[in-house]
């Protein structure tokens, strides 16, 4: 693979180029309505369209390779960077940790289940999805994108929750239950609260919407049936990925809440 | 109740020398000390209130009696048994804590009172919740009653029946009517006075003078995190006027 000719950069350019005036519009509409997220807008764009071009050259390399090895190292690498990326709405300790461990591992397990062979055909191995770079690391790092979500929902969803039911919470440990089951409740709808978005997006599949993953497939000129079925693998992906980052955010969260005598560190709101 | 021991601690010869105790206690949380070294026998039997200025520690002294937290430094020990060598649900569970709000769990009042015992796999029959009920003074039909639909005064009265299902030894109550009316706190003191006769220990947090002479039978004086004066209700209000005793209050209450 190269770089592409040159009319096409001039094109991609221009294309570019008349994005920017998109751009432009949001940043008018945010300083029309106050609300004050020009910046965050712009850097940003900025911020991710460099790093999006950067994927995008290392990708042609890392595309060329068939080493299995190297291509979990780009997920986790991938895994690193989303959980910090979740750590900063967060102003509280230990997030990363939690995010790291929740993200890689629901992650890698859901990745290496669909790459693992299952049978196969004519002596050529059969799995999930195809075990290479042009599969495994743009759906790798759409599972891993959204784990990210789904667990940072879920998080924000315990933290704001735990604190406005902190009363009861106490209620429930001073009568002597245990930590986990005084949150039980909480935990529960937290779950809901993060897998819900996602299987409303399965819910309207293809009557509402065309995904990323088909939209992207169909305009790479991939047979629009094929694109469906790996629509509906990628999302079966996503939610088993995103159900078990979930589970153990949620865990470890808890976990990391409440003291071994089942008590709740109050001071863990307020880090200093 | 042994009034003469009440100060003796040398003498340990055994448990009912020191039933509830506070050795050389301090917490201390984001550097700010809430309860200062505090030394402290408590009697096993009446009512103790605990009365001081808002910001004293009060609710801190209930929360490390329940153990809902823990002391930063020091021992607290019941019946002669450190707190640390106590399972903790366990201990919560002998003694409870009715805080100032409700907090009552979703959705009826017998949701709420049958909590404590089914965490120890427990069930309540009929007889021991209309049981329960009556110790509040709550009508029986109440028990499918929302406690969304509840009073104020009516809710307090279910977190103390919730409380009283795990048949505490000690019942620990954070200012439990400071936000009822007179009737229901009238009530709700009633049920209290009834609870210390059926041998149950009463340590109440009280904002309210009148309340500490109606009920209590010993008194704690917090102020700052420590126990500046431990009588009897009595001698106490033998010892200062009316009007010195507003004082000790008004300090930081003006907020």
């Amino acid at each position: 693979m190269s770089l592409a000719p040159e009319t096409e950069i001039t094109e991609m350019l221009f294309r570019i180029l008349f994005s920017i005036l998109l751009l432009t519009l949001i940043v008018l509409l945010s300083y029309w309505q106050n609300i004050n997220l020009e910046k965050v807008f712009t850097w940003s764009f900025v911020r991710g369209f460099i790093q999006i071009l950067l994927m995008a050259s290392i990708l042609i390399v890392i595309f060329e390779l068939r080493d299995l090895l190297i291509l979990y190292g780009v997920l986790l690498f991938m895994c690193v960077f989303a959980a910090y990326t979740a750590k900063n709405r967060f102003p509280y300790p230990n997030i990363f940790k939690l995010e790291l461990v929740a993200i890689t591992t629901a992650s890698i397990f859901v990745m290496v289940i669909v790459t693992t062979p299952i049978l196969t055909i004519d002596s050529t191995p059969i799995s999930i999805i195809e075990r290479e770079g042009t599969y495994i690391i743009p759906m790798g790092g759409m599972v891993i994108a959204n784990v990210m979500v789904m667990t940072t929902i879920v998080l924000e969803r315990l933290i704001a929750d735990i604190k406005k039911s902190k009363g009861t919470i106490e209620a429930a440990l001073s009568l002597g239950d245990s930590s986990w089951n005084s949150v039980k409740p909480i935990l529960k709808e937290s779950f809901r609260a993060g897998l819900l978005p996602t299987t409303n997006r399965v819910a309207v599949l293809g009557i509402v919407t065309i995904p990323g993953l088909m939209s992207g497939m169909i305009i790479g000129g991939v047979n629009p049936v094929i694109a469906a079925i790996y629509q509906v693998i990628i999302f079966l992906m996503i939610l088993s990925a995103g159900f078990i980052g979930e589970i153990m955010i949620g865990f470890l969260f808890i976990k990391e809440l409440f003291t071994s005598e089942d008590q709740l560190k109050i001071s863990w709101f307020n880090p200093k | 109740m042994n009034g003469q021991s009440m100060d003796n601690q040398k003498q340990k010869n055994n448990g009912e020398d020191c039933p509830i105790c506070f050795q050389n206690v301090s917490f201390i949380i984001n550097s700010n000390q809430i309860i200062n070294n505090i030394s402290v026998r408590i009697d096993r039997k009446g009512i103790t209130g605990i009365i001081g200025p808002s910001g004293s520690g009060k609710s801190t002294f209930l929360r490390l009696l329940n153990r809902l937290i823990s002391a930063t430094t020091g021992r607290i020990s019941l019946d002669e048994k450190s707190y640390d060598t106590i399972p903790v649900r366990e201990l919560r569970k002998r003694i409870g804590l009715v805080q100032q709000r409700p907090y009552l769990f979703a959705k009826t009042v017998e949701d709420n009172l049958t909590y404590g015992p089914r965490i120890w796999g427990v069930s309540l029959s009929k007889k021991d919740l209309i049981e329960l009920l009556d110790k509040v003074a709550l009508p029986h039909e109440f028990l499918d009653r929302d406690v969304e639909n509840l009073s104020g005064g009516e809710q307090q009265r279910v977190s103390v029946a919730r409380s009283l299902a795990n048949n505490p030894d000690i019942l620990l109550l954070d200012e439990p009517t400071s936000a009822l009316d007179i009737v229901s706190e009238e009530i709700l003191e009633n049920t209290i006075r009834n609870l210390s006769q059926e041998g149950i220990k009463i340590i109440i947090v009280t904002h309210s003078l009148e309340q500490t002479k109606r009920l209590t039978d010993q008194l704690l004086f917090l102020k700052d995190g420590k126990f500046i004066e431990k009588t009897s209700t009595k001698e106490f209000f033998h010892k200062y006027n009316e009007k010195e005793i507003r004082g000790f209050f008004k300090k930081k209450e003006s907020r």
